[in-house]
């Protein structure tokens, strides 16, 4: 069973830092930044198997779960709730290896601090930005939930192991989706519409401005219904299960 | 960090098509001043409350008094009114069978029942408000027909189609909160004839109410195997739709049916008693309630439990078809 | 309001004959309900002949009164009665029972020219009356629905639940007569399921209780105008009856709630209705 402070350190590892690359992806600015750069950058925790590092290799940028034998930088924090606060946007100073390398740190950075867009306080005004804070809000919510359940966190266990072959879909207008896939205990939380079968419980948000407002909480949930911000459908007693859960990834994230 | 990310569903009623049937009851009833709804004490419950704020004066609750209910609708129905009476199916049709059967159905009374939280829908409320049996007592009063909705838009449209064809008429449905098979009301309806939702000539599957959804579901998978299954949706279960019944049984010969209903008495008996008369061979499997009680249990998962649900039928039809599916073992988070 | 002299006798006149006539029926068709037919007469009677609305010539006639017996067994009775007010030829009765016969212990509303109900079983007449009478209000119509209950009949829930109703939608165009012969099929009603105290249970469920001799004409013909003159709630008039009355033989008797007669028999009850 995980202490909180693991389970933290799971989501922010392996749910939050790849986010990265969406954003790498989302931006031609971030994308020239690392283009051409050849190297890896750990975030590890101090004498643990705790960690992940990015791989940059020529035009692509790989997200690996684990210790590298050899990056070119390491973030080292001395223990798990260093780095928790770290990525929560808490003051918490890692030891750098590899200072010598100051164009990958600088390079690596901004990327990093991209993700600052996740926090509540972060209202982008421009449209495109609030466009990805969505897409971003809404693969971290189902990488998540699934991690959680990986993870073994009994609410989330508990709930896929009952669970037949089922999917629960995301939709934002024609924009970018992501979906939960359960069954018999294993989850996979993926990109786009799953297309092998109905969702067991869908739920579509008209447009991008709807859903920015329901993701970032800023219009609470029936009042969102109300305005026609999002429009749920399929088992009911489903949606509200999966947004306890989701209650509880905030609760450990926010925190 | 992922502040916002929750919602509880409280307010289920904007979300779902629980309205529709308020709606249109509440449109008819502008249309149609000979129009009378009643309901006992379920008025919240059965959304027939939209049509009492617009028609208090013809709107009458009886209380928790079912039989009176369909008494009264009898002797309205003689003055020349459409009774429009609402409960929950178990008391619809079994707490008030004779009632249905002698003041509505043989004295043959322009009377529609409107069966709410029919089969296992009422989920968690358990086996004493599940009904199971009320096609199969339904389908025995002379006189009556009975219709079995197969989401919000297609109650609307039987409603109208119910208020226009004179006689008794039962109507089971769920709590409204299911999920919708048509995308909106523009498709036919006709008291009596099926409406085939997918092509196909492998094997048909036969199914009403809340299982028509499951079969299309089981259809999609099948076909990414390979198979080509039918799919009608029945929602008259009296008078049955004989001739698409008949043409299932000699296009793909191997027929499944689906209900939320006892397999004994319902659509599959219904469908069998086709099959038999016509003297052909057919293979037919019958889903639902294989006779039992239903348990207590969210709606879905009681679908799951009784095998009416996608995953039920894509089963059923392996099984019947005699092959495997290939599962989807993929279980890494895409990063 | 009491009767004038020779209305009085008009009706004492047509009950015997109605009664005569349900002597013979049962005679010829094997048998019939006949105690409960005889004991609810003057109540049908006294309707039928001084008060119901009804057109013989057109049964469904919209301003008619409407009229149900809810102790649909008494049906030879009522159709004793009908054939007499000309909905129908009496000869018609001679069939009664017989296989393809529009007449049966219970009458068929869809068959018997005159029926508003086709009743029998138990606890359905005040339910429909209620349909009625609601009906009518909401149409504003003047017209009356009048239900004659068994007492046996009040021992199941669906005729409380219609008199609570009716009590709660203050339907005074309805009345309900209950013919108050204290004997079902097995025995005395206070003795199989007690109904006293019966008129504290109807006043409670919201109605007007009138207690009369069920053969007395004068009460029954002031009991009726009294129902019709009260405006705020259904009345119910329990009227003590006598199962089998004018037959001494079947007088009080509960073993004749059904029963057939012989030629002996039939000449003896005749003879005793002719003395009444």
């Amino acid at each position: 069973m995980l202490t909180r402070d693991e389970l933290k350190s799971r989501l922010f590892l392996r749910v939050a830092l790849p986010l990265v690359k969406v954003v790498r992806e989302d931006d031609p600015r971030m994308r020239r930044l690392t283009r051409n750069m050849n190297a890896v950058v750990q975030f590890a925790v101090k004498g643990t198997e705790t960690g992940a590092h990015l791989v940059f290799s020529d035009d692509r940028l790989e997200v690996v779960q684990g210790i590298h034998a050899n990056p070119t930088v390491s973030f080292t924090f001395k223990d798990l709730k260093s780095l928790n606060d770290f990525f929560a946007g808490k003051l918490a100073l890692p030891r750098i290896k590899g200072l010598r390398r100051l164009d990958v740190i600088l390079r690596t950075v901004p990327l990093l601090l991209s993700l600052k867009m996740l926090m509540p306080a972060a209202d982008p005004k421009d449209p495109a930005k609030r466009a990805l804070k969505v897409k971003l809000l809404l693969y971290m919510v189902t990488t998540a939930l699934s991690q959680l359940n990986k993870a073994g966190e009994p609410t989330m266990a508990g709930l896929a192991e009952k669970s037949p072959d089922r999917v629960y879909q995301w939709i934002v207008g024609s924009g970018p989706s992501a979906y939960l896939r359960m069954k018999a205990g294993k989850t996979k939380a993926g990109r786009g519409i799953y297309t092998r079968r109905r969702p067991f419980v869908l739920m579509k948000f008209p447009d991008i401005e709807g859903a920015y407002q329901v993701l970032t909480s800023k219009v609470a949930l029936v009042e969102a219904v109300k305005r026609g911000y999002v429009v749920t459908e399929g088992a009911m007693e489903y949606s509200k299960e999966i947004g306890i859960r989701m209650q509880m990834i905030e609760e450990l994230m926010a925190t | 960090m992922a502040k916002g990310l929750t919602w509880t569903i409280d307010d289920a009623d904007h979300m779902t098509q629980a309205e529709i049937y308020g709606e249109v009851l509440t449109q008819l009833g502008a249309q149609n001043e000979r129009i009378i709804a009643l309901t006992a004490d379920l008025a919240g419950s059965t959304k027939i409350g939209r049509f009492q704020k617009d028609f208090p004066g013809r709107f009458i609750n009886l209380g928790v008094a079912e039989m009176n209910m369909m008494g009264m609708a009898s002797g309205l129905a003689s003055v020349g009114f459409i009774p429009v009476a609402s409960t929950f199916a178990v008391f619809a049709s079994l707490r008030c069978a004779e009632f249905v059967r002698t003041d509505i159905c043989y004295q043959n009374r322009n009377v529609k029942i409107i069966a709410t939280h029919s089969g296992t829908s009422f989920g968690q409320a358990g086996t004493t408000h599940h009904c199971t049996e009320d096609l199969a007592v339904m389908r025995s009063f002379a006189n009556m027909r009975v219709i079995a909705p197969a989401d919000s838009y297609e109650t609307a449209k039987a409603l109208a189609a119910a208020i226009e064809a004179e006689g008794p008429i039962y109507m089971r449905i769920g709590r409204s909160f299911e999920p919708p098979l048509h995308k909106s009301m523009d498709f036919d309806f006709e008291i009596g004839k099926a409406i085939q939702i997918h092509e196909g000539t492998d094997i048909t599957v036969v199914a009403c109410g809340r299982a028509v959804l499951s079969a299309l579901e089981a259809a999609e998978i099948a076909k990414q195997q390979g198979l080509s299954v039918r799919v009608l949706d029945m929602h008259t279960v009296k008078p049955i739709d004989a001739d698409a019944v008949l043409q299932a049984v000699g296009e793909t010969r191997r027929i499944i049916t689906a209900e939320d209903h006892n397999v004994i008495g319902g659509l599959g008996s219904a469908v069998a008693e086709v099959i038999a008369a016509s003297g052909k061979g057919c293979v037919l499997k019958k889903l639902g309630l294989q006779d039992e009680f239903s348990i207590v249990g969210y709606p879905e998962d009681l679908l799951h439990r009784y095998k009416l649900d996608g995953d039920g039928i894509a089963e059923a039809i392996q099984q019947v078809m005699k092959m495997d599916f290939e599962a989807d073992e993929d279980w890494e988070d895409e990063v | 309001m009491a009767l004038q002299g020779d209305e009085h006798q008009r009706l004492k006149q047509k009950a015997t004959h109605i009664r005569k006539e349900i002597v013979r029926i049962t005679y010829i068709c094997g048998g019939t309900h006949i105690g409960g037919s005889l004991s609810q007469t003057d109540l049908i009677v006294a309707l039928y002949y001084k008060y119901l609305k009804f057109d013989p010539k057109n049964p469904e006639w919209e301003e008619r009164d409407r009229f149900i017996l809810s102790k649909g067994h008494g049906g030879v009775g009522h159709a004793a009665v009908l054939a007499d007010v000309g909905f129908f030829p009496p000869s018609d009765l001679d069939d009664f029972n017989k296989t393809g016969s529009p007449f049966g212990m219970h009458l068929d509303r869809l068959k018997v020219r005159g029926v508003d109900a086709s009743t029998g079983s138990l606890g359905h007449g005040l339910g429909i009356g209620n349909g009625m009478a609601y009906g009518a209000r909401l149409l504003g119509k003047t017209w009356r629905t009048y239900v004659v209950l068994g007492d046996g009949e009040l021992n199941g829930g669906p005729t409380w639940e219609a008199a609570m109703a009716a009590g709660h939608f203050r339907l005074a165009n309805l009345t309900a007569l209950v013919d108050r012969n204290r004997l079902c099929i097995d025995g005395s009603t206070e003795e199989i399921m007690a109904l006293e105290p019966l008129r504290e249970k109807w006043e409670a469920f919201g109605w007007k209780v009138l207690d009369i001799d069920g053969h007395d004409f004068d009460q029954i013909c002031e009991a009726i105008e009294a129902a019709q003159q009260e405006a705020e709630r259904p009345t119910v008039i329990i009227a003590r009856t006598i199962k089998g009355k004018g037959v001494d033989f079947m007088e009080n008797k509960a073993s004749w709630h059904y029963g057939g007669l012989d030629e002996a028999m039939r000449e003896q009850a005749l003879e005793a209705l002719g003395r009444e």
